[in-house]
């Protein structure tokens, strides 16, 4: 794990087009289902600090103490245009209070389902399956899945976790339109937040073999004053036996959760 | 699986793009994946009123007629009507509290009218348990409220776990491919099973897991899914880490595909055994199951267990 983050850092420091710049000119293999579709099916994992902070921040001492340098808060550009999130003045608040509560808020911590984008730059990898009609995305982290429906009209009929994601193709990218979220997600572990009025667009572009490029805009007009950007790769997950393994992290909250409630011996 | 219930989208039924069927050394044409690989694609269900063991007043008889088939469906939908009102504010009726509204057991029994699940030994039923086995049942017979870890997988949202068994409801799965993978995406609790198909090895002996590691090949038109390192916390019928779990799904028409697994655990049964369950093609869809999310259910239960053990002490 550790060879293999370092390695990519090194590949991107090199030779990573950077969003923004002129679109490359890369023409991704196609599908096998054959409806001449470029081919997204893989393990991807990002490799930032966005979970820690969609924002820039400096590295910092961890919650805790024992853990010491192993696990305290690494530094990082951020992920986020101009990196300004355009909080109306409560939600600025509300922000800083989820960032003050962090353990006791944020639902990463209670393994809940994290929400879309956040699951796609946890540390932890997820797959795509493509199809014409629904392409899965499998997270590792909590077993998480959503299915996106293609060229699809329909409306979820409910609030979800992971949001309604409906995709389609403009060129060789991939355009995910994703809405019905609940308000329980968070963006970050910085408490970077939404209302159940979020709504999302991602696009996945395939730049190389091994990389895609992903940005995505936010909308959410209860909390912030207009619409923003992020943008991060994606990296393939190049290992000839790689594979996503279990995380089902249920089963490392219990004791947070419902320890008080076990019988006292 | 009650917005399924309600809402039938024909606009998302999945319409696999299938090339021409082509025959495989001589076996029997089917749906084909553009890659040539028979098409298990589509939202399929496992919902069955057949009993997963022979009933002892059935123990001669492997197949129903079609005249006893339809009798015991009726029979089955009468008695287990949970919309019927009987005794109001009894224990029994308050036992209907969750009406036919919320189940989804199916209304019809396989269309092989075989009168178990259980296929192998031919007497429909699970063989007899190991000593050490019947050992480990009587210890989780034992388990009561004290603490999550005496609940079940299900109940405390971890994992409906394998092999596929149908339920009282979320018998939904869905299938997708790939030339590398075979994907069987359950509805409860959101597992997403990705089976790969590529002759690599099984991971290592270290790595144990709720769903074990699955390797798949093609035998002819059937998926044979191989799955081992599983862990002990997760159990079967009273099944040990040590299981092998053999599974084969083989399209038998256009609106179905037929499910066999293999059990074999010599630490718990006393030989293998085999069912096979019908999957039948539903036009519903998969949605999601948050449950951890939401699992008020394990924090009431415990909650009662330590309330009902102070009025006791109280005594």
């Amino acid at each position: 794990m550790r060879h293999w983050m370092i390695g990519l850092a090194l590949v991107a420091s090199c030779i990573l087009p950077v969003a923004g710049q002129t679109p490359s000119t890369y023409k991704a293999p196609r599908s096998p289902h054959k409806d001449g579709k470029p081919d997204l099916n893989g393990i991807w994992q990002a490799n930032n600090t966005a979970n820690w902070n969609i924002q820039g921040q400096a590295a910092r001492q961890g919650p805790i103490l024992e853990l010491g340098a192993a696990f305290s808060i690494p530094a990082g550009l951020g992920v986020v245009e101009g990196d300004e999130i355009p909080y109306q003045p409560w939600a600025a608040a509300k922000k800083k209070e989820n960032a003050a509560k962090w353990l006791e808020l944020d639902p990463e911590v209670k393994c809940y389902m994290p929400g879309v984008p956040r699951a796609n730059y946890m540390p932890y990898p997820f797959q795509i399956v493509q199809t014409p009609t629904h392409i899965l995305v499998a997270y590792e982290f909590a077993s998480a899945s959503r299915t996106i429906y293609m060229n699809s009209k329909e409306e979820s009929p409910a609030d979800t976790w992971m949001g309604w994601s409906r995709g389609r193709w403009e060129g060789d990218t991939l355009v995910v339109d994703v809405n019905s979220f609940n308000d329980q997600t968070w963006f970050d572990r910085a408490g970077n937040f939404h209302s159940e009025a979020l709504h999302v667009v991602e696009r996945y572009t395939p730049v190389s073999r091994d990389v895609l490029q992903y940005d995505v805009t936010i909308e959410d007009p209860k909390v912030f004053t207009r619409p923003w950007k992020m943008s991060m790769p994606l990296y393939r997950r190049a290992e000839k036996n790689a594979q996503l393994l279990e995380y089902k992290c249920v089963e490392f909250v219990e004791e947070l959760m419902y320890g008080n409630l076990k019988k006292k011996p | 699986m009650a917005i399924s219930r309600k809402s039938r989208n024909v606009g998302l039924t999945l319409a696999i793009a299938v090339t021409a069927a082509v025959s495989l050394n001589g076996q029997e044409k089917g749906p084909r994946t553009p890659w040539g690989d028979p098409d298990l694609q589509g939202i399929w269900s496992i919902a069955t009123i057949t009993p997963f063991e022979r009933p002892s007043a059935l123990a001669d008889k492997a197949q129903l007629t079609e005249q006893e088939a339809a009798e015991a469906e009726k029979t089955f939908l009468k008695t287990q009507n949970q919309d019927r009102r009987d005794g109001a504010g009894t224990d029994a009726d308050v036992a209907l509290a969750y009406n036919d509204f919320w189940w989804d057991r199916g209304t019809k029994g396989v269309s092989s009218r075989q009168t178990s699940l259980v296929v192998d030994p031919p007497d429909g039923r699970v063989p007899a348990l190991t000593a050490e086995g019947r050992a480990r049942a009587t210890a989780r017979a034992a388990r009561g409220y004290d603490s999550w870890q005496d609940r079940s997988l299900w109940e405390r949202c971890i994992t409906r776990g394998l092999p596929m068994i149908p339920g009282p409801y979320n018998n939904n799965y869905q299938i997708l491919q790939t030339p590398d993978n075979v994907v069987i995406l359950s509805e409860m609790i959101h597992d997403a099973r990705i089976v790969p198909i590529d002759g690599r090895p099984h991971v290592g002996q270290s790595i144990r897991q709720w769903f074990g590691d699955s390797r798949g090949r093609w035998e002819g038109n059937t998926l044979v899914v191989d799955t081992t390192n599983f862990t002990d916390k997760v159990s079967y019928r009273g099944s040990t880490e040590g299981l092998h779990l053999i599974e084969r799904f083989t399209r038998v028409d256009k609106d179905t595909v037929r499910y066999e697994f293999t059990i074999d655990d010599p630490a718990t049964f006393t030989k293998k055994w085999t069912a096979a369950i019908p999957m039948a093609r539903t036009d519903e869809q998969i949605y999601e199951y948050a449950c951890h999310e939401g699992n008020y259910g394990m924090v009431n239960l415990l909650k009662g267990a330590r309330a009902q053990e102070k009025a006791g002490g109280e005594k």
